[in-house]
């Protein structure tokens, strides 16, 4: 527990800093709806006769964002990668830091075994992470009723707040496993922001190129994708055994590289 | 010549003291000890001397120029060996020689041949990427580095940490070699044997004021003796009445044990006029000078 | 010049990863533009019937969305938001690893003045920001070339392009000034990623409150792909505003540099 509380401690700044900009994303977002609205069904006919670039590139593809939800659907994006880079640093961060900040020597010796100190990091991070996505899960929740006035199908909402807690835990599981494997503490974090930012690029090109349709399974972005997930109604099962499958083999590689490992002093 | 010259050299943290109206006068070819408990001002000293921190107030020279104004020129002739060590990830020793050594407006051939002799006199792989050197050997390294460019100064800051007892004389052999050449060094240390080897002044720095400056000899010298005497029979006590400078009296059937400080002569005729059957006069332990001025 | 030369060498492969990457991207995002530019005719039609607002929001303007420009121009932004992590890593990392490396003792008690280190590695930290941008241009450029269905204007396409070189110099130094400003950095990344997402969701905000004031917050605006297709020039109040930012972020650092103290590593 002992851990659990200091890392809390060191993180509860960062995630002040995190929220903030969640909230701001959400009701700024929100705010250029109404914009939009405006527009009403004009813009909705137009966005049909659009190239499919020009609408993946915007993130719109396969959202009608003349509805509110539609609209919800492309700032859901924008939500993703700020609660993936959040997750993907925490998680990389929380295991490697001991040794980044030459602290290793104090925290290891410790009678407590390298797996409990895991555990209680993985728990602190988990615990910022859940913050971040009630935060994140309210806050729409509010502004999309406040821009959409008649909007009620908060049900979407939450199930679109699950699929971004799996990519939170995802890319969490991703940043931890990086941490565990890589001798250099500073890598796992570059690693997992710069494989964040490649698996959105793939998603972004499968979207742009059909013929690449295989690549699919390569990008969780795929897996939680707004269009599909509104479209469908709910979250695609396959996906989310798929995402529980790799989390566990990288919570669990995780323990086990970081036991065996000589840390670095 | 005075190498280094401090004039009520101060410097605060904030509020609180770092170091305050230190004089020190370092001479040309000297080895000076500087010691003093953790946390005195040491270090404070030291890195203001080489501008890595500035003073609050008080005025330095090295080599009769201003270390606020003429810092960069003032650094081609020192070098610098910190407590501890640290340098670039990733890096060969060689190639963080190499970096070293061109900041340096020396030679660089002689340079090189300097770097070779040092790594030979220190048996220190400079192939070797620093990463997966042992604190030791990074030391070896910061050696090198500190000494390549056949500093007119040399300045450490409690230097011997990770050195083993061998490569500690040898780094000290080394130093003394480069004092013959005329290299002025400032040793910081909170060890005293290391001083006592090594220097021949030294100053005694406390809660960041210097409390004492003098030769190591006479550091000893004027302090207490400590006194044993057995004797025949049992001495009275009055025959010390009266000495100055006697402490810690205690006698005993058949022994004599007593600290004495004052003048030499006036206690031996007292002694001389004793039935004794052993003495000792133990050398004033210089530990526990030390532990005087500390606490 | 030591310094000089020792920066580019320790920054030598993060750099061309990131030339590669924006070379790679930019080419691969180019060579949609054939497939897209076939059936852009009926979008054109409708879209100018369109009430300003809505155009206004998404960021399009009719004159030059479907050239082979416009096509560019759209991607541009994220192209930015790209170069902007590169040169916030840059100009966080290049001081700060002295002091989150301990390094600088080591580096500070070699006689050369706190001066002229930070103007060695302002100028290593330049000439990686230009040799990306040699290579974003060259890159752009060719793709451009290739994939074009007619031609475009070359001064406009360089002005566009030379937006990159702006954004990257607005972070850069805004980078110099925050290694200065936080007392230990030991993640740049921690630093650099919040900072570069927070003016971009700045950016996005800009259109909804509707005051052009707004524009000023964030580099991301500075620079409007649609007026310079127009008038090929920037617009001289932003341009003023990044040289401003960019002289008081370089100034200050240089006065807080030359006076701080070093602390003993611990």
């Amino acid at each position: 527990m002992n851990i659990i509380f200091r890392e809390i401690r060191a993180h509860y700044k960062g995630l002040i800093g995190w929220s903030a900009g969640m909230l701001f994303l959400v009701i700024a977002g929100m705010a250029k709806f109404s914009a939009i609205a405006s527009g009403g069904q004009q813009a909705i006919q137009l966005f049909k006769t659009f190239p499919k670039p020009v609408l993946v590139i915007a993130g719109i593809n396969g959202l009608d964002v003349g509805t509110a939800i539609g609209y919800f659907g492309v700032l859901y994006l924008y939500i993703l990668l700020l609660a993936t880079i959040h997750a993907a640093m925490i998680g990389a961060e929380i295991i490697s830091k001991e040794e980044r900040d030459r602290t290793s020597e104090f925290l290891y010796p410790k009678p407590i075994s390298r797996s409990k100190i895991v555990t209680e990091k993985l728990i602190a991070a988990i615990i910022n992470i859940i913050i971040l996505n009630l935060i994140t899960t309210v806050s729409s929740i509010l502004a999309v009723s406040f821009y959409a006035k008649n909007f009620s199908n908060n049900n979407m909402i939450l199930t679109l707040m699950i699929g971004l807690f799996i990519m939170q835990i995802l890319f969490f599981a991703l940043g931890s496993v990086l941490a565990g494997v890589f001798k250099n503490p500073k890598l796992p974090t570059v690693v997992a922001t710069a494989i964040l930012l490649v698996t959105y690029i793939i998603w972004v090109i499968v979207d742009l190129n059909s013929k690449l349709d295989f690549l699919k399974y390569v990008t969780p972005f795929k897996y939680f994708d707004a269009s599909v997930i509104i479209n469908d109604g709910h979250l695609d099962p396959l996906y989310i055994a798929l995402s529980s499958v790799i989390i566990v083999i990288f919570i669990t590689t995780t323990y086990i590289f970081f036991n065996r490992r000589d840390l670095k002093v | 010549m005075n190498i280094i010259e401090t004039k009520k050299l101060t410097k605060y943290y904030g509020k609180s003291l770092g170091i305050e109206n230190v004089d020190l006068t370092v001479k040309e070819g000297e080895i000076f000890g500087f010691i003093g408990p953790n946390g005195a001002g040491k270090s404070t000293t030291i890195r203001t001397l080489l501008g890595l921190i500035h003073p609050t107030s008080g005025s330095a020279t090295i080599f009769g120029r201003d270390i606020t104004k003429f810092g960069p020129e003032i650094n081609e002739e020192i070098g610098y060996l910190p407590s501890e060590v640290f340098y670039y990830d990733g890096m060969k020793v060689i190639d963080l020689i190499k970096y070293s050594a061109n900041f340096y407006k020396k030679d660089s051939r002689v340079i090189s041949k300097r770097i070779k002799e040092l790594a030979v006199y220190l048996d220190l792989d400079l192939k070797k990427k620093i990463d997966d050197l042992s604190y030791g050997n990074k030391k070896k390294v910061g050696i090198i580095q500190g000494l390549l460019h056949e500093p007119k100064l040399i300045i450490l800051d409690e230097p011997t940490g990770g050195l083993d007892p061998l490569m500690q004389q040898r780094f000290f052999d080394l130093l003394r070699q480069e004092n013959k050449k005329g290299v002025t060094i400032l040793f910081s240390s909170h060890i005293l044997s290391e001083v006592q080897k090594l220097c021949d002044r030294v100053a005694i720095i406390k809660n960041g004021k210097i409390i004492r400056v003098d030769k190591i000899s006479s550091l000893a010298e004027n302090t207490h003796k400590r006194f044993k005497l057995e004797t025949a029979v049992r001495v009275d006590k009055s025959r010390f009445t009266g000495i100055r400078g006697i402490s810690d009296l205690v006698i005993t059937d058949n022994s004599v044990s007593f600290l004495f400080r004052g003048r030499i002569n006036e206690i031996t005729k007292i002694i001389a006029s004793l039935n004794l059957t052993n003495m000792l006069v133990e050398e004033p332990d210089l530990e526990e000078i030390f532990m005087h001025y500390y606490v | 010049m030591n310094i000089f030369w020792q920066e580019l060498r320790f920054n030598r492969r993060t750099t061309i990863i990131w030339m590669v990457a924006f070379a790679f991207g930019i080419f691969s995002y180019m060579s949609l533009y054939t497939a897209f530019s076939h059936d852009v005719s009926q979008s054109m039609k409708l879209l100018q019937g369109f009430p300003p607002v809505v155009r206004a929001v998404l960021g399009i303007r009719i004159e030059s969305f479907f050239t082979v420009l416009g096509f560019f121009g759209y991607m541009l932004t994220y192209l930015w938001l790209i170069g902007s992590i590169q040169a916030m890593n840059l100009g966080t990392g290049i001081l700060s690893k002295e002091i989150s490396g301990k390094t600088a003792d080591f580096l500070l008690s070699k006689p050369i003045s706190r001066f002229k280190v930070l103007t060695s590695k302002l100028a290593a930290a330049l000439v990686i920001i230009i040799a990306t941008n040699i290579v974003f241009v060259t890159a752009s450029y060719f793709s451009a070339e290739v994939f074009k269905t007619k031609d475009f204007d070359v001064t406009v396409f360089a002005l566009t392009c030379l937006t990159m070189l702006f954004i990257q110099l607005f972070f850069l130094s805004l980078g110099f000034l925050i290694s200065v400003l936080v007392p230990k950095i030991k993640s740049v990344l921690a630093y650099s990623l919040p900072i570069v997402f927070g003016f971009f969701i700045i950016g996005m905000l800009d259109s909804v409150i509707g005051a052009e004031n707004a524009r000023y917050l964030t580099p991301f605006k500075y620079f409007d792909v649609g007026y310079i297709a127009l008038h090929s020039a920037y617009e001289w109040r932003f341009l003023l505003t990044e040289a401003l930012v960019v002289i008081v972020c370089v100034v200050v650092t240089y006065i807080i540099f030359t006076r701080r103290d070093i602390q003993a590593p611990v």
